[in-house]
């Protein structure tokens, strides 16, 4: 078939393209009530065959790394085996890599992250954790290195986790000895990859030195108490007088997650702290 | 054309689709990998009219929507536009020519993230230039690379002829 001047496009082309501008147009103007169930309803539908593929594929691929895993500690342990006196090290090492889930309370759901392609994608990112596995409504989402987002919209198999790089995700932080607290928000980047955050609102006579952790603090009750967010890198320029604003490097960057641990349970007044103090002192 | 030409056309695009819900994620950092779907979109265009092209574009464009709901709707505007666009510029400008080709599935690729990010209104300041002058022609880049293979590859089931120019 040749490509001619009869694709050029005729009235009824035009007419066609105008329409589904308009439609989305007004996708974009729905609110927010509208948007979730339209698209709650095209993941459970036509895109639940494409979105169980690429749960399938991620889980293929989890285990194949985590079968090259395993190969390396079987190797690790058999030339281990072979210096008794270091045996007690390397088992304490592993012992520190088994992960965050022991260390978290009962009450989570691992979840594979469902990677998307647009430029927006970071913002809300889709998992394979539904309410069929326990998942609800601002939920927080986790990585071993701190907190991600908060669970937005939950189907029967999968979830949408808005991710802290949202423009309107907001957590009431602290920092790690509780000194000072505020509320921290997305900043935008500074570089390719480098996406930060802020903590607004602290009052202008405190002062929070570069390096210091910055923690959730748990009030307000979505997330609980502890979770690692960032660490302090400066402040942000202002004419205000009452109030400062400082730089965080998150903790975790939404893009480069794989998996997420979704807290199900009563986490809401507790306090993690500890499992992710363990985390740190991990070898 | 004959009537197979029509199915293993269908078939390409079908394989494409597969491959971004498969294959995609381990092609290195999203924002990087090539665009499958996005890709089945604009070789859809080489053969089909611009209105057809434009809804298929809605479609496409819907349904990432649903998988990306931070730009609802965003999505589905830069598919409508680029599928449009790419179709009736097909017709009207471009030659058949495997380069031509990869510069096409290239320009698509940055409009339509050009699109989403502006439309979506989320993407801000550095993060926005970034985007657009990093992320996306590096993006677009891999695209054209793995859409030029499948023309070359499959030309004859596309059913397009490929100039020797």
């Amino acid at each position: 078939m040749t490509i001619g001047a009869d694709r050029y496009g005729s009235r009824a082309d035009t007419l066609v393209f105008l329409a589904c501008v308009a439609l989305s147009v007004a996708a974009m103007s729905v609110p927010q009530t509208w948007r979730d169930p339209i698209a709650k309803a095209l993941r459970q539908t036509v895109l639940a065959p494409l979105l169980d593929l690429q749960e399938e594929s991620e889980l293929l691929r989890t285990s194949k790394a985590r079968f090259a895993a395993i190969e390396a500690q079987r190797d690790s342990a058999a030339l281990a085996a072979t210096f008794l006196p270091e045996l007690r090290s390397e088992n304490a090492r592993l012992r520190g890599l088994l992960g965050l889930e022991n260390r978290l309370p009962p009450g989570y759901v691992a979840a594979e992250v469902l990677p998307q392609s647009l430029p927006t994608s970071p913002l809300a990112i889709v998992t394979s954790a539904g309410a069929k596995e326990g998942v609800k409504p601002l939920a927080a989402a986790l990585s071993p290195e701190g907190l991600v987002g908060i669970v937005g919209t939950v189907d029967a198999h999968t979830s949408v986790v808005v991710t802290w790089a949202h423009p309107e995700f907001r957590a009431s932080a602290m920092t790690s000895d509780g000194s000072v607290y505020g509320i921290v928000a997305p900043h935008g980047t500074a570089g390719g990859g480098v996406w930060l955050l802020e903590l607004r609102g602290v009052p202008y006579r405190q002062n929070v030195p570069e390096g210091t952790l910055v923690l959730t603090s748990g009030l307000g009750g979505v997330f609980p108490r502890g979770i690692p967010i960032g660490t302090v890198v400066g402040v942000v320029a202002t004419n205000e007088e009452w109030e400062k604003t400082y730089i965080l490097r998150p903790a975790v960057h939404p893009a480069a997650v794989s998996h997420l641990i979704i807290l199900t349970g009563p986490h809401a007044g507790g306090d993690l702290r500890s499992a992710f103090e363990a985390a740190g002192e991990a070898p | 054309m004959r009537r197979t030409d029509k199915y293993r056309f269908a078939l390409v695009l079908v394989i494409l689709v597969a491959l971004h819900f498969s294959v995609r994620s381990r092609l290195g950092d999203e924002r990087v990998a090539p665009d499958f779907l996005l890709l089945a979109l604009l070789i859809y265009t080489i053969r089909s009219k611009p209105g057809q092209s434009a809804a298929a574009g809605f479609v496409v464009g819907l349904l990432r929507d649903a998988l990306a709901p931070a730009s609802f709707g965003a999505g589905a505007l830069a598919h409508t536009l680029v599928g449009y666009l790419s179709a009736w510029g097909k017709a009207v400008f471009f030659a058949e020519n495997l380069m031509v080709n990869g510069f096409l599935f290239f320009g698509g690729t940055w409009i339509r993230n050009l699109v989403v990010v502006l439309a979506s209104g989320k993407l801000r300041g550095s993060m926005l230039v970034w985007e657009l002058l990093f992320w996306s022609p590096l993006q677009g880049i891999t695209t054209a690379l793995v859409g030029m293979f499948v023309l070359w590859a499959f030309k004859g089931w596309l059913a397009i002829r490929l100039a020797d120019r």
